[in-house]
């Protein structure tokens, strides 16, 4: 429970910051955190409390014990989304500063409706 | 039979072969994703009679089914596949006269992953690889619309980014409720085990996924992004992006609500919200002055009217989304790359500086004018055949609630009527002031040959929709019959 607790906690933290904050980069630390939040959500929706890991190498461990292994996989395949992501928005960012020369997401608006 | 993978593993391999062919020569870079689309589009078009009969499903690396990843190619599957490559094709011709700045072979290769992503997104039965090919799709559509690398692109990207992530975020949400509660990741085993979307611990998911693919979808309080990324973005871009990455948005929500979850009672919000869509994006485009802004616009309403559509929930309206989407696949792609061009011969996003185009560049311009007739959907051209189903959809259903909303959406036409029109008339009739003597030489190859492909197909469509409707209406018996779906996956 306490671990679906603070999944949820840090997913809304992360949504807190992109909504709030104005600086590109803090935008960018809020999303990461996001997707974290979400990574240990998954993480948790396979774990098994006391389990151990799902390998048929000694005989006599009991298989209700074994912890999921595919939110794992799930959880791999994630983070190298996130990562790619991450070095996407830190590059725009990088261009962006180059441009504005401020990160300030409220001063950057050339673009209206 | 050719093997459906082969769909997704030869464009994600000439993908990778990009930059090793970048070595050897550079010019020969910008035709492998016209080699590709080429393979793509002959594959999916001998598949369609196959899967018109029965559905194939590819168990990949020879897992059974709900511990593997299948492929799922119905009829839909592989129309859609036909339609992106088709479309994927033209766009690639016109990119190899158009994209010439900056770092092209990036470009080429990012534009063949985005294809993949969008092929993949289309074919695939785990609701994992889904997100998988969703996430390909959108990081390269990310890095596309800052390949300018100037102000309004690099600034819509991050916006873009931001929005995307956020949204691909909550899809992940969704994915890890649906595991948590069924175990299991087959969107056909998911679904035998859904009975009902009443209970709050299925309505959650749902909703999760359908605010994720809503912001690719673009539908109304998730669209902010759309515009600005539409109109910043290199026009080939622009193209793609209008034809075919937001249509797998709206791909995703329909194989989400009909096959995952049964949510029929679902279906007149969804309706609701295509109708809002539709009559605030036309809205929005109306009073818009730079053309690129305005087509965007302009797609936000299309989504609407196929989001709208797909609410009616008959086999006729899911045809009659399913043509639309053809048509504004065709349409819009055509206009991105007409007033693409016009914009890099004259240099200026304003509309007004389109005025005389009509004598200087007079094939784009009949093409463009073809693709603005067919989108709003006068006679010989595709967009009247899927206008005239979606009406003819809604009537059938004999209600009067729907028949009052039906008006709103011919309001809706009669909007982008005028401001197309207006358009129209700055093209033809209105003498440009100042550097009209000048002539601005001979139109590339490879940009009318695409441009003419589409308008063939535009024409050809609009003349004889028999052709499409046959594949749709099999198309849109499949996406309704929930059970079949189930059965032809799960039984060996």
């Amino acid at each position: 429970m306490i671990y679906y607790i603070g999944a949820i906690g840090l997913i809304i933290i992360g949504l807190y910051i992109v909504l709030t904050k104005r600086n590109l980069i803090k935008i960018i630390i809020g999303l990461d955190l996001f997707e974290t939040g979400i990574f240990i959500l998954l993480i948790c929706a396979g774990y098994v409390r006391g389990g151990t890991a799902p390998i048929f190498s000694e005989a006599g461990i009991d298989a209700s014990l074994m912890v999921d292994p595919v939110p794992q996989a799930l959880v791999l395949t994630a983070i190298v989304i996130g990562v790619a992501t991450l070095a996407l928005a830190l590059s725009l960012a990088i261009r962006l500063y180059r441009h504005y020369g401020t990160l300030d997401m409220q001063k950057i608006r050339e673009l209206k409706w | 039979m050719v093997n459906p993978v082969l769909l997704i593993v030869i464009p994600l391999g000439l993908t990778f072969a990009i930059p090793l062919c970048g070595f050897i020569s550079k010019r020969m870079v910008k035709y492998i994703p016209i080699l590709g689309m080429i393979f793509n589009l002959v594959i999916a078009i001998a598949l369609i009679p196959q899967v018109m009969k029965a559905p194939i499903i590819i168990k990949l690396g020879g897992f059974p089914v709900p511990f593997g990843i299948n492929l799922m190619v119905d009829t839909l599957a592989a129309f859609l596949v036909a339609l992106i490559s088709l479309v994927g094709l033209m766009i690639s011709i016109y990119a190899t006269h158009y994209i010439k700045k900056g770092a092209t072979q990036n470009y080429h290769m990012l534009y063949l992953l985005l294809l993949v992503g969008a092929s993949g997104i289309v074919l695939t039965g785990d609701i994992f690889n889904l997100f998988v090919f969703f996430e390909i799709l959108c990081i390269s559509s990310y890095a596309l619309v800052a390949y300018n690398g100037d102000k309004p692109g690099i600034e819509a990207a991050t916006k873009y980014l931001i929005q995307g992530t956020v949204g691909s975020g909550l899809i992940l949400i969704g994915i890890a409720l649906l595991y948590g509660r069924f175990g299991t990741l087959n969107m056909a085993h998911i679904a035998q085990q859904i009975h009902s979307t009443t209970l709050l611990s299925m309505f959650v998911p749902l909703a999760f996924l359908l605010t994720g693919f809503g912001v690719e979808a673009a539908i109304l309080p998730l669209n902010a992004w759309l515009p600005d990324a539409h109109s910043s973005a290199p026009s080939s871009i622009s193209a793609i992006l209008s034809g075919i990455a937001i249509k797998t948005g709206v791909y995703a929500i329909i194989r989400v609500i009909f096959i995952l979850f049964g949510a029929h009672s679902l279906l007149h919000f969804i309706l609701f919200l295509g109708l809002l869509t539709l009559l605030v994006g036309e809205l929005a485009a109306f009073r818009q002055n730079n053309i690129k802004r305005m087509l965007a616009y302009s797609s936000t309403g299309q989504i609407g009217l196929i989001i709208f559509a797909v609410g009616l929930a008959s086999t006729m309206g899911i045809e009659g989304a399913l043509f639309q989407i053809t048509a504004h696949a065709l349409a819009k792609a055509l206009l991105f790359l007409a007033v693409g061009y016009m914009i890099y011969r004259s240099g200026s996003m304003e509309i007004d500086s389109l005025a005389g185009m009509g004598k200087k560049m007079p094939v784009v311009s009949i093409a463009a004018t073809i693709g603005v007739f067919s989108l709003i959907g006068f006679p010989p051209f595709v967009g009247f055949a899927s206008k005239f189903i979606i009406v003819k959809a809604t009537l059938a259903q004999n209600d009067l609630l729907l028949t009052i909303l039906l008006g709103f959406v011919l309001l809706a036409t009669v909007i982008e009527c005028a401001y197309f029109l207006r358009v129209i008339q700055i093209l033809y009739f209105k003498n440009s002031s100042q550097h009209s003597k000048q002539s601005l030489g001979g139109t590339s190859p490879a940009v009318l040959i695409p441009i003419c492909i589409f308008v063939v197909f535009i024409v050809g469509l609009g003349i004889y929709p028999e052709v499409l409707s046959k594949i749709l209406n099999s198309a849109a018996r499949m996406l309704l019959d929930r059970g079949a779906y189930i059965r032809s996956v799960l039984s060996p």
